[in-house]
């Protein structure tokens, strides 16, 4: 699903070139549930922007959903993005002058898509995360246990195939910390594919798999052992880096 | 104070910046160039004309048809209005200032006009200078018998001329023009000055128009006006103008019926309707001014605003590490200030070429420099003021500001 | 998407209502001061009988020294009268060169109602030859012009306005009837309908009089009854004899002359007339300059002698300052805006909002500012036309308007430079990367 090889990512200033990302090679199979942890200013956050093409990368290759990502122009990338990935921020991000309807209606617009079947998906996917209530509500009338959950069901509601998100719990308190992370792993039940970035190690340790990076390189890669049989048994190369 | 920081942060906002700079050297080019034309046209309504025009009007008076002796009827129709009470004083003429019609005439040194000088020309009779209100400073009012009847299309020599002071000094700068002797249109002998009076001025009031080079060159010439069309002028006495204003008239049908009176208008509503357009002109330009004024310092508060939101953690930065909130202000009024001038020195350059485009195109003066100051010190000042609000909000930001991390 | 984005725009907008306001006001009083000084201009530049304005011509000839420089009101820079001596207007009209021709000038009559209650009154009138009718397309409700034979005959006939026949005849089909000029009967021939062309480019010296002329008689008539002009005359030169017959051989200046040329080789060949005629009144010794010679269409006499007045063209620079003013204010604001919103941009971008759906929603957003500017704008120049005409002299603006097509114009500008105001703007939101956006915290 998401299959990065060699990929390098660098900064250049007038003065100094910096990796901000370096050889750097991950896969990430359908349906896995990836926490992605390391130090402050190791490149975690250029890894996920990377990945959900929101940003372009100096070297190497992306395939995501068997795509090359290589040499794609604004639009077609866009068009993958809006179609095939899932983003759920740290601030939420959410459109304050838009209430939650026409927050998760964004990305469904983008797509080009019928009046009738937007209703249809944003009505289903409100019920999921259970703010059915709050349909007509704006951000600043909400928690932000709330707010996030409407950024997930907003993340959801392309069905994509890649739920890219970042610091999913870094503002909000426990309780409602909790509440989130239980949907992730919900909708990871469900077969979703999700790629979190986080600093909590507690949180890391919900995923199903965990990945280290360091300065711009994977050090580490703790690995469900079923999965790595599995893919030993296809014939993958999962031996450490 | 450092201004490399400020020098910074207008770089990495260059349109914000030039956007403040253009409105501001805008504003400035129309601004100086806007307060000095409505300098000149309110210094343009105000000038005297040299006449007591409270106490002033005057009828146009057209005979119908070629019925009557024209010299009798004019005589008797000027014997009525001197005798109607409350009149100081009336005399038939062609023309009177503030109407922007009259005649002109050179009046010349020598038979052929190589040396002359124009002037805007008067017809009356003794009666005159004590109607318009003339101060003779030099020589003497005409004698009665020195006044000419003069008919449609009639050229008799002059008896003699009052001349206002400036003429004089035009045409003998010696300042000796009392009894020289001029050559008025073209008769083939002098005709003497025989009198000077301090002020009277032509008829034509356009700025850079007929006449306004030689705006107070005036004379008055001894011709009893006798043609089919004339003016009577009236001198009312204090607090009986607008009475006599409807009277007169009356008086004047009643006598002699063969007559059209085509208007009645005093001195002073002849002096509101000639300016009216320079008036018109000066509000127009000042309301302008002042909406242009509004415009560019709400544009100014919009933009800076804009820029204490996007610096807001800088700012908290610059707090934690020690500046005061009069710094912080100092920081944005500074950079307001350095804006503004960039916009200054574009706008003064356009003002100035703005100006001397117009003087080619509708002969204008040229801008004096206290204009271009006078503007500057404006347009400063009101980015200053604008800058201010946003400046005082960025002040506010808390040190705290310095260690969010979103 | 078009929907979509309009929606968003109006929702955005409605939420800020003070930046919307102060954008709006921008782009509104831009356009309100511009057009309402376009409109003075256009009602004062206007060209009244623009489809024969080709054919209309105005002869010059040089009668003054060039070399004796006395002021003279009628004379322009290039050192020709705008006027004709009468010596000159004979001369041309006896020619003939041209198929239609006519001397003209302005004068006034003593009308004597039939009634002996009422009072004589003043009407202005024109003095012309028969063809002007026919050059000038001037239309009449009854009758017509007088013959080529009346004005032989120096008759007294006359077309008089549809104003003056209501007030003397009732309205009436008054044609045959008798009306009293200063005294004497003339024969009424034709009544116009209501004719005032704006400006009057026959008599640029009234040219945006309120006041059409009531009176048109023959002006062979009108100089055998001694009635001369009411505007101005210029008699520089060699002193005249007094009296009419004075002024008639004189050189003084105070009559327009107006001929039909329909073709370019008729404007060649009329050209050269002049120029034969001019050196012809060398040769006899009326001139002894080299006498020179202009023919200039209606178009080019309109800006040779400035109809538009210098005021005028003052404030139509004005509004223009004013409005690249607005429009730059304008454009500092929404950029402020754009920047401001930034975030939200790259919220939009990474779901999947491609660079030219940021410019699509920004420029419908820009449009949607210029239509509401628009309707402040129309308003604005209605409420600058009525301040204008309070302020300035009625022959300063007569007839500034705003119709139908000025108001379209007025929409149309204001949403073409709101977009224009918004490019920059709009394409630095496209620049926003997503991931800097979110990264920036």
């Amino acid at each position: 699903m998401l299959d990065m090889r060699h990929l390098s990512k660098i900064y250049r200033t007038e003065v100094v070139e910096t990796y901000a990302l370096r050889e750097f090679t991950i896969d990430v199979r359908e349906g896995e549930f990836v926490a992605v942890t390391g130090p402050s200013g190791s490149g975690k956050t250029t890894f996920l922007t990377i990945a959900g093409l929101l940003e372009e990368f100096s070297g190497g290759e992306y395939w995501l959903d068997g795509v090359d990502t290589r040499g794609l122009n604004d639009r077609q990338r866009s068009r993958l993005r809006n179609e095939k990935i899932g983003f759920v921020f740290q601030s939420f991000n959410l459109i304050p002058d838009l209430n939650v309807f026409d927050n998760i209606d964004v990305p469904l617009r983008y797509r080009g898509m019928p009046g009738a079947e937007r209703k249809r998906r944003i009505h289903a996917v409100l019920e999921r995360v259970g703010l059915t209530s709050r349909m007509r509500h704006y951000p600043s009338e909400m928690s932000g246990g709330q707010q996030q959950r409407v950024a997930i069901a907003r993340a959801l509601v392309g069905e994509p195939r890649l739920l890219l998100a970042d610091e999913p719990t870094g503002n909000l308190d426990t309780h409602m910390a909790r509440g989130v992370m239980e949907l992730l792993e919900e909708l990871h039940r469900g077969g979703a594919t999700i790629v979190m970035v986080t600093h909590d190690p507690d949180l890391a340790a919900r995923a199903q798999r965990q990945v280290h990076i360091i300065d711009g390189t994977i050090v580490e890669l703790t690995a469900d052992p079923r999965l790595v049989r599995e893919a030993q048994a296809a014939g993958a190369d999962v031996s450490q880096p | 104070m450092h201004l490399q920081p400020i020098f910074a942060a207008m770089r990495r906002n260059r349109v914000g910046a030039a956007v403040i700079a253009v409105q501001i050297a805008l504003t400035l080019a129309i601004l100086c160039n806007a307060l000095f034309i409505i300098q000149q046209r309110l210094a343009l309504s105000a000038r005297p004309s040299g006449t007591d025009e409270p106490d002033l009007f005057a009828i146009a008076n057209e005979w119908v048809g070629a019925a009557g002796d024209p010299v009798a009827r004019v005589q008797a129709d000027l014997a009525l209005l001197r005798s109607l009470p409350g009149v100081a004083g009336a005399y038939v003429t062609n023309a009177y200032p503030l109407t922007g019609s009259g005649s002109t005439e050179l009046l010349g040194l020598d038979p052929e006009k190589l040396r002359a000088a124009p002037a805007a020309q008067y017809f009356g009779d003794e009666q005159t200078l004590r109607t318009l209100g003339l101060r003779l400073i030099a020589g003497r009012n005409f004698r009665a018998e020195e006044v000419a009847d003069l008919g449609s299309f009639d050229n008799p020599h002059p008896a003699g001329l009052i001349v206002t002071q400036a003429l004089a000094r035009k045409l003998f700068p010696d300042g000796d023009a009392l009894g020289r002797g001029v050559y008025y249109a073209g008769q083939r002998s002098t005709t003497p000055i025989i009198g000077i009076i301090a002020e009277l001025q032509v008829p034509w009031t356009s700025i850079g128009g007929w006449g306004s080079a030689w705006s107070g060159s005036s004379m008055v010439v001894p011709f009893r006006v006798v043609t089919p069309s004339a003016y009577y002028i009236v001198r009312a006495q204090p607090g009986r103008l607008s009475a006599l204003m409807k009277s007169a008239p009356r008086r004047l049908v009643a006598l002699n019926h063969d007559r059209v009176i085509d208007g009645v208008q005093s001195f002073q509503q002849a002096r509101t309707a000639v300016y009216r357009d320079d008036r018109g002109l000066a509000v127009i330009l000042a309301v302008v001014c002042a909406v242009l004024l509004a415009v560019t310092a709400f544009g100014i508060v919009g933009l800076t605003s804009y820029w204490v939101a996007q610096r807001r953690q800088q700012i908290g930065i610059r707090r934690a590490l020690g500046a005061t909130r009069a710094a912080i202000v100092r920081h944005f009024q500074t950079e307001n200030l350095i804006i503004a001038a960039a916009g200054g020195i574009a706008g003064i350059a356009l003002g100035i070429g703005a100006n001397l485009w117009m003087v080619s195109s509708f002969a204008t003066a040229r801008l004096p420099l206290i204009y271009l100051l006078a503007g500057v010190a404006v347009v400063l000042g009101l980015g200053q003021l604008a800058a201010l609000r946003p400046a005082l909000r960025a002040a506010s930001v808390p040190p705290a500001e310095a260690t969010r991390t979103e | 998407m078009f929907g979509y984005y309009l929606d968003l725009a109006l929702r955005g907008l409605v939420r800020n209502p003070g930046l919307t306001l102060l954008m709006v006001a921008s782009i509104g009083v831009g356009i309100g001061a511009s057009m309402t000084t376009f409109a003075v201009f256009r009602a004062m530049d206007g060209d009244p009988i623009a489809y024969k304005a080709a054919e209309l011509y105005v002869p010059q000839i040089q009668n003054l020294d060039p070399d004796v420089h006395t002021p003279n009101s009628s004379v322009h820079a290039d050192g020709l009268s705008d006027a004709l001596s009468y010596i000159d207007a004979l001369a041309l009209m006896r020619a003939h060169a041209a198929p239609r021709q006519t001397a003209l000038y302005e004068t006034r009559f003593a009308v004597t109602p039939s009634d002996p209650q009422l009072l004589p009154f003043q009407v202005g009138a024109r003095a012309g030859y028969a063809d002007l009718f026919a050059m000038f397309d001037v239309p009449f409700a009854y009758g017509g012009p007088w013959s080529a034979a009346d004005d032989q005959a120096h008759a007294p006939v006359a077309v008089i306005s549809r104003a003056l026949n209501d007030k003397v005849f009732g309205g009436s089909d008054s044609v045959g009837k008798v009306l009293r000029l200063d005294g004497q009967d003339y024969r009424v021939v034709g009544v116009l309908r209501d004719w005032n062309p704006v400006p009057r480019y026959y008599d640029l010296q009234d040219a945006f009089g309120l006041e059409p002329d009531d009176v048109f008689v023959p002006f062979t008539r009108a100089i055998e009854q001694h009635k001369f002009t009411g505007e101005s005359s210029n008699c520089s030169g060699p002193q005249r004899a007094p009296g009419w017959s004075g002024l008639l051989q004189s050189e003084c200046v105070w009559l327009q002359f107006w001929v039909q040329l329909p073709s370019a080789a008729d404007a060649a060949r009329y050209r050269a007339f002049l120029r034969h005629y001019a050196a012809d009144q060398q040769h006899s010794g009326r001139f002894h300059w080299a006498a020179r010679t202009r023919l200039r269409d209606l178009r080019q006499w309109l800006s040779y002698e400035h109809v538009v007045s210098n005021e005028v063209r003052m404030l139509v620079v004005v509004g223009f300052g004013f409005l690249v003013v607005c429009l730059v204010n304008a454009m500092g604001l929404m950029l402020a805006r754009v920047l401001f919103r930034s975030a939200d941009t790259g919220v939009r971008r990474a779901l999947g909002a491609d660079r030219g759906a940021v410019f699509a929603q920004g420029l419908i957003e820009a449009a949607v500012i210029g239509a509401a500017g628009a309707l402040l704008g129309v308003s604005l120049t209605a409420l600058g036309l009525a301040g204008l005409r309070a302020l300035l002299s009625r022959e300063a603006l007569v007839l500034a308007h705003m119709d139908l097509p000025e108001v379209g114009m007025a929409v149309l500008l204001a949403i073409a430079a709101a977009i224009a105001a918004g490019l920059y703007p709009t394409w630095r939101a496209t620049r926003v990367q997503p991931a800097w956006q979110l990264r920036a915290r």
